[in-house]
This record gives structure tokens, sequence and C-alpha cells, in this order.
């Protein structure tokens, strides 16, 4: 007897929590649907598309496409424009990244201090976010213009040599490099300025006391403790420089004699200027590989380097 | 634990409901829009009476064909031609897009150097049968258009705008340098004199100007040059580069000379800012369209027509960059409905009205010639009349290829290689003379 209604209990018992389970899913469920719908709509399925299409000969203007299975991967490996743009890219990355993580921390310690009208220089510094791309890239080209630019004319008051700058294969690319640190240091003062706060005073008021120089505590307290900031930074600006495109389309279009041609604006030009969207898509593709395994390095790297307080 | 006491609580029960509830909603108003995106196309429902029209006018442009547009609705009970604005940079784009989802427009304005890729769309309409009927009279318009709107044979559109390349120059430089102005027989060696003349470093003045993206605004502007040279971009059947030529040869040493010798041509990798600074007075001659004339209102200009290589036969010719209005099949009744506006909105009455209230290069012989025309046309864009002389010295079009973007990158690599002194004229006609060759052999098989 005792049995039975024990086991009737736990068997009403167990029911009952598979209904909760059931309800608690579904809840979770509708939760997630809206985004769900939305994301695979426009983010997933598109790239599921895309690497069909990379398989393709497709021209992305008569209905029929003919699959060429590898076809497009092996021609990206003897193309010598996408060697050349994979090497700017990486260029641009190696300097854009460094560039603007260094000059974003140091405004942001310039700017981690009482001072009357803070608040303006704070707002200065994150306008650089705030203005579009394209005024930017006109500022900058009429900045390096090689006539008529101010950059020559502060060059020959220093009597240094007058550069021709954008119309340059040679100087095109550090251009852009100079114009998109510009653009994205007010994210890194923000980033930096936010993790800076974040530092109790009393670790380097203690670290001051036991006679640490402001070189030492800068480099033993401040710098661990902003390396979480460090790398979010640090892969986030990455993942933006392998996709440069705006900048580029809007001053040189790829140009001088392709100097500036990175592999997001020759994907465009292949995609919507020459119609070969299954080669594009291959480059996509490819490019997706690298951000992969760069970010996936700077993961491990920057582990070793990061300090979580917890 | 804690979602326990959630699920059990009333209040989040109906939370849970609303949420349900909120994900059905999402659920079906997802499946409405896919269903917006590809079904229903009718639009006008059943009578065919009803068409769209994507066009990217601007400013007074716009003002005038909506004009048109009204009064065509006006007259045409039971038809409305409902226009969209799209950006004429990227309405192949989205062209491709609606065509993929099955929902084109039933006309658009599409640049001419997309015709043979247009013309690889399943649904863009043929109508090489329509343009004989006499009432169109295809042969009044110029044939440079004609051309563009054909190809291999087929017919794809209709022209929708016209223009070319002829000499601007700042009559005041002219006059401060004690030169001449430019006549209607002057030549090449005579504009690079004059560009000479009319540079001064001293203050940032140049002589003339040239666009180096290395994109087809570089490279048309060379191809009119190798025409006047009296050489050929490919040979007659398309297959083989034909411009590592002496007319190649003849008209790369005339940019050679001013960029990399005289220093008198200013280089400009933007492509914007020549404009400007010819209209602050620092440069004495552009190449240049009617288009920019609205856009130099603070110097005092002249235009003339391109000079020529004297003892060549090419003589003075220009370019033009045609554009089409091309029709999309959404049924049968919706061609035959669109077919019937656009004949009407290319017909020398309308041509006419369009020209004259924008500035617009007439896009018919039979308006150009018209008397009076030129001077109505000078009296509200000066200048302007010179450009529509020019339109006869269009002879030919550019190929009409589905490689042509790749060919033109190959000889846009070359003028600029040429012009940054980074090649001579014949290493680098060598060079892209070959890269040209590859892409026509590929394109076979492709």
């Amino acid at each position: 007897m005792a049995a039975t209604t024990l086991s009737a209990g736990a068997s009403r018992a167990r029911s009952g929590t598979r209904r909760l389970r059931r309800a608690e899913s579904l809840t979770g469920w509708a939760f997630v649907t809206p985004a769900t719908v939305i994301i695979g709509t426009f983010g997933a399925a598109p790239i599921i598309w895309s690497l069909v299409i990379s398989f393709q000969n497709n021209n992305g203007l008569s209905s029929v496409a003919r699959f060429v299975g590898l076809r497009n991967y092996e021609a990206i490996r003897h193309d010598p424009v996408v060697t050349q743009a994979i090497g700017h890219t990486l260029v641009y990355t190696a300097l854009f990244v460094p560039g603007t993580m260094l000059t974003g921390l140091f405004l942001a310690i310039a700017m981690n201090r009482k001072l009357r009208f803070m608040w303006l220089y704070r707002t200065a510094a994150y306008a650089t976010m705030a203005i579009s791309t394209i005024s930017e890239a006109l500022v900058f080209i009429w900045l390096f213009d090689p006539s008529y630019g101010i950059v020559n004319y502060f060059f020959s008051l220093l009597g240094l040599p007058q550069q021709q700058f954008l119309n340059s294969p040679s100087e095109a690319l550090y251009v852009i490099v100079v114009m998109t640190i510009w653009g994205w240091s007010g994210f890194a003062v923000v980033i930096y300025l936010a993790a800076l706060q974040g530092i109790p005073p009393d670790l380097t008021e203690a670290a001051a006391i036991d006679g640490c120089g402001r070189w030492a505590i800068f480099r033993r307290i401040t710098l661990p403790l902003l390396s979480p900031a460090s790398l979010f930074l640090a892969v986030w600006l990455t993942i933006n420089a392998l996709q440069l495109f705006d900048e580029v389309y809007l001053s040189t279009q790829g140009g001088p004699l392709g100097a500036t041609t990175v592999l997001v604006y020759y994907l465009y030009q292949q995609a919507f200027v020459n119609f070969n969207f299954g080669y594009a898509s291959a480059i996509a593709y490819l490019l997706f590989v690298v951000i992969l395994i760069v970010t996936a390095i700077q993961f491990r790297v920057g582990r070793r380097f990061t300090y979580y307080r917890s | 634990m804690r979602t326990y006491r959630f699920l059990h609580n009333p209040a989040m029960r109906t939370y849970r409901l609303r949420a349900v509830a909120a994900c059905a909603l999402a659920i079906i108003s997802t499946a409405a829009l896919a269903a917006c995106g590809s079904g229903d196309s009718g639009g006008g429902g059943g009578g065919g009476q009803s068409i769209q029209i994507w066009e990217g006018y601007t400013g007074v442009e716009a003002k005038t064909f909506a004009k048109l547009v009204a009064e065509y609705d006006k007259a045409h009970q039971g038809v409305t031609v409902s226009s969209l604005f799209v950006n004429n940079d990227y309405t192949l784009q989205k062209v491709q897009t609606a065509v993929a989802g099955g929902t084109p427009p039933d006309i658009a304005y599409l640049y001419g150097s997309w015709a043979p890729n247009v013309a690889r769309i399943p649904s863009v309409v043929t109508l090489t049968n329509v343009v004989k009927q006499p009432s169109v009279d295809w042969n009044d318009f110029w044939v440079g258009e004609r051309d563009v709107a054909t190809v291999n044979g087929r017919v794809i559109g209709i022209p929708a705008l016209v223009d070319n390349l002829a000499v601007v120059y700042n009559k005041d430089l002219f006059a401060k340098a004690h030169l001449a102005p430019p006549g209607p027989d002057w030549t090449w060696s005579q504009f690079v004199a004059d560009a000479q003349k009319l540079t001064d470093p001293s203050i940032k003045q140049f002589g003339t100007a040239y666009v180096t993206p290395g994109t087809e605004d570089t490279v048309w502007h060379w191809e009119a040059l190798l025409w006047e040279a009296g050489g050929g971009i490919l040979n007659s059947s398309d297959t083989r580069a034909a411009f590592d030529s002496p007319a190649g040869l003849a008209s790369l040493d005339t940019l050679r000379t001013m960029a990399v010798t005289d220093h008198s041509m200013y280089l400009d990798p933007t492509d914007s800012a020549y404009a400007n600074l010819f209209n602050s007075g620092k440069i004495g001659m552009l190449v240049t369209g009617p288009w920019d004339l609205s856009a130099f209102p603070n110097v005092h200009y002249g235009v003339q027509v391109m000079p020529s290589y004297p003892g060549t036969d090419g003589g003075h010719q220009t370019i033009s960059g045609p554009d089409n209005w091309v029709i999309f099949n959404n049924g049968s009744s919706r061609v035959a409905t669109a077919e019937k506006f656009l004949l009407w909105l290319t017909a020398p009455a309308q041509v006419k009205y369009f020209s004259l209230h924008t500035g617009d290069l007439p896009t018919r012989a039979s308006v150009a010639n018209a008397a009076g025309f030129d001077a109505a046309m000078n009296k509200s864009l000066p200048g302007v009349s010179t450009f529509i002389d020019n339109l006869g010295n269009v002879h030919q079009a550019r190929p009409q290829l589905a490689s042509y973007p790749q060919i033109s990158q190959a000889i846009g690599t070359m003028v600029v290689s040429v012009l940054l002194g980074k090649a001579s004229p014949a290493a680098a006609l060598a060079t892209a003379a070959a890269k040209v060759n590859q892409i026509l052999a590929g394109a076979g098989s492709n």
C-alpha cells in the first residue's frame, strides 16, 4: 500500500516535472524565436547561400548557375591579385590595430584626470566615431592632396620633400592607415577610459607609498589591469581591419595601380563590377578562414597576457 | 529553482502566454513579409495598367521627369506609372536582387556600360522588333546610343541619356597667359603646348587635369584619344586587343608629356577634386562632359571640341556614355504598357521638353537639329551647344562585351602606370594588350 502510494506520488511528481520542463522550454523558445527568425533570414541564410554560390560559376544575372566544384577556390591560388590583396590587408591590419590602440591609450590616459572642460575633450575624442566615413574620406583626401593639401604645406615648412600620398603606389596604403586610425581612435578612447576608471585607486596609491615610480605603476599595475580591454580592442579592431572597404572605396578605389586593393575591395570588384559572384563568394570564404585563424591566435596568445581581476 | 517559481507565478504565466503569442506573431509576420517579396507581382490587379519605373533623377531632372509622368497618367486613363528613386550607381545590383526575388521593376534606368551584362538577365525584354516600327524612327537616335542599346544584334534598351567629352577651358586664364582660345581645328600638340603655358607651380595652377583611380572614368578619356589618333580598342571581331599600335603609343605619349615631362597635368586620384579646382580657377583646361558645366559657376568658361592628331584619319572624335531604359518581363500586358510609355517618353516632343528643362543633351538628332534649339539650350546652360554639336563626332562605341569591365581594368592600370611615370608607354601597352588578350581568350570558355 505504502509502496504504491509512494510510487504513484513519484510518477505524479515526475509527470509534473515533465510538464514543467516542456513549459519551460516553450518559454525559452518563445523568447528566442523572433531573434532566431531574423538572424536566420538575414544572417545565416545568406552565409549558407554564399557558400553554395562559391561552388558555382555564377554571374548573378542569368538564372542558370553551373556547379564547378572547387574551381573557384583553385583560381584563387593562381590569382596574383589575391596574393597582393592579402598582403595589403595584412600590412594594413598590422599597422592599424596597434596604431589605434596606442593612440586610444595615450588619449585615454591624458583624459583620465580631473580638469576643466574635460567633457569637451572627451566629446571631441569620441566625435571621430560619430563623423560619417564619407566626410572623413573627403577631408583626408584634401589634407593629403599632393598639390593643395595642408600636410604637404607643413612638410614644406619643415623643409621636408613633397610627397605624392594618394597618387603614389608606395604611400597610398599608409594614408589610409592614418585616416582609419583617426576614425577609430575615439572608439579605443572610450573603451580604455572606461577600463582606466575601473582600476581601484587604492592599488596605485599603495604602490606609490611602496616607492613605485609613475612608469613602474603604469607598467606593473595599470597595463595589466587594462589587459581585458586591450584583448577586446585587439580582436575587435582586427576583425574590422580585415574587412576594410569604405575608406578604400571612397578615397582610392583600390588604386593607384592596385596599391590599396584589399581583400574586401577585390571581392566587391569581382562581384559587382565583373559579375563573378562565384569567385567573389569563394574570396569571402577565404576571408572568413583568415579572420577565424587570426582571431583564434589572438585569443590563445592574448589569454596568456590577460589578467582578470575577479 | 528560480525558474520553477517563475513559472508558477500567475503573472508570469500570462507573460509566458504573451511570449508565445508574440512568437507566433513574429512567425506569421515573417511569412507575410516573404509572401510580399515573392508572390504578388500583379500590383495593378489584372488590368496590367500599373507599372513601376526605377530611376535616379535628382533636382531639376526629378521634377521634370515627374511632370512628364503625371502628364502621361492624365492622358491615359486607367494607366498608373509610379516611379521609384534608386541611386543610379546601384540600380543594377538592386535589379539583380529583385529579379532573383521574382519582382523586377517594369522599367529601369541602367548605365550603358552595363548593357552586355544586362543582356544576360533572362527577364530583360527584347525590343528589336519594337524599335523597327516606323513611328519610333530608331535612326533618329545617335549612333553611339544605338550601339550601346544593342548587344549582339539584340536591342535591349531605349536611349535615356547621352553625353560626350569635350574641352572646357577657363577664358580668363587663357587671356592672362596671352593665349588664343582653342579653335575648332586645334590639335593635341597645341593642347600640350597650351597646358604647359597655363601651368604655374608658384600659384599651384595646372594646364589640365586627369582622373587616376584607374576606373572606367580613367579609361574612357583615353579611349577617345586613341580613336582620334586613328586606333581601335579591339580588332573588328572583338577577339584580340588592337590598341598596342602606333595610335596607342601616340595617345599615351601625349598624356605622358603632360603628366611626367611638363608636370602640367593635375592628377586626381579621387575623381572629384578636379571640378572644384577648375571652379576655383586653378586649372586651365578640362576634358569633361556636359554634366560638369553646372559645377563651374565661378569661372568664365568656354567649350571646344577635343583636339585632333593631324596626319591620322581619326579627326575630331569623342566618346559617348549613353544610358538605357530597360524593360523587364512582368507578364505580357505589363510589358505592353511599359513599351507604350517608354516610346512616348522617348518621342521627340518629350525629349525636347526634357532637354530644355534640364540642360541634358537631346537623345534624338531631330531635336538637336531643330531651329533655335541650340540657342535655347545655351541660354540655360552656357556652352552646352558645343556638346550637342559634338554628338556628331561620336563615331565609335566601347566594345559591347560582357568581359568589358575586366578589359577596362587592364586599360586603367596601363593609363595610370604611364601617368604616374611607373612604365613607358610602349611597355604599358604591351602588358595591357597581353592581359586583354588573356581576358578575351578566357571569356570564350566561360
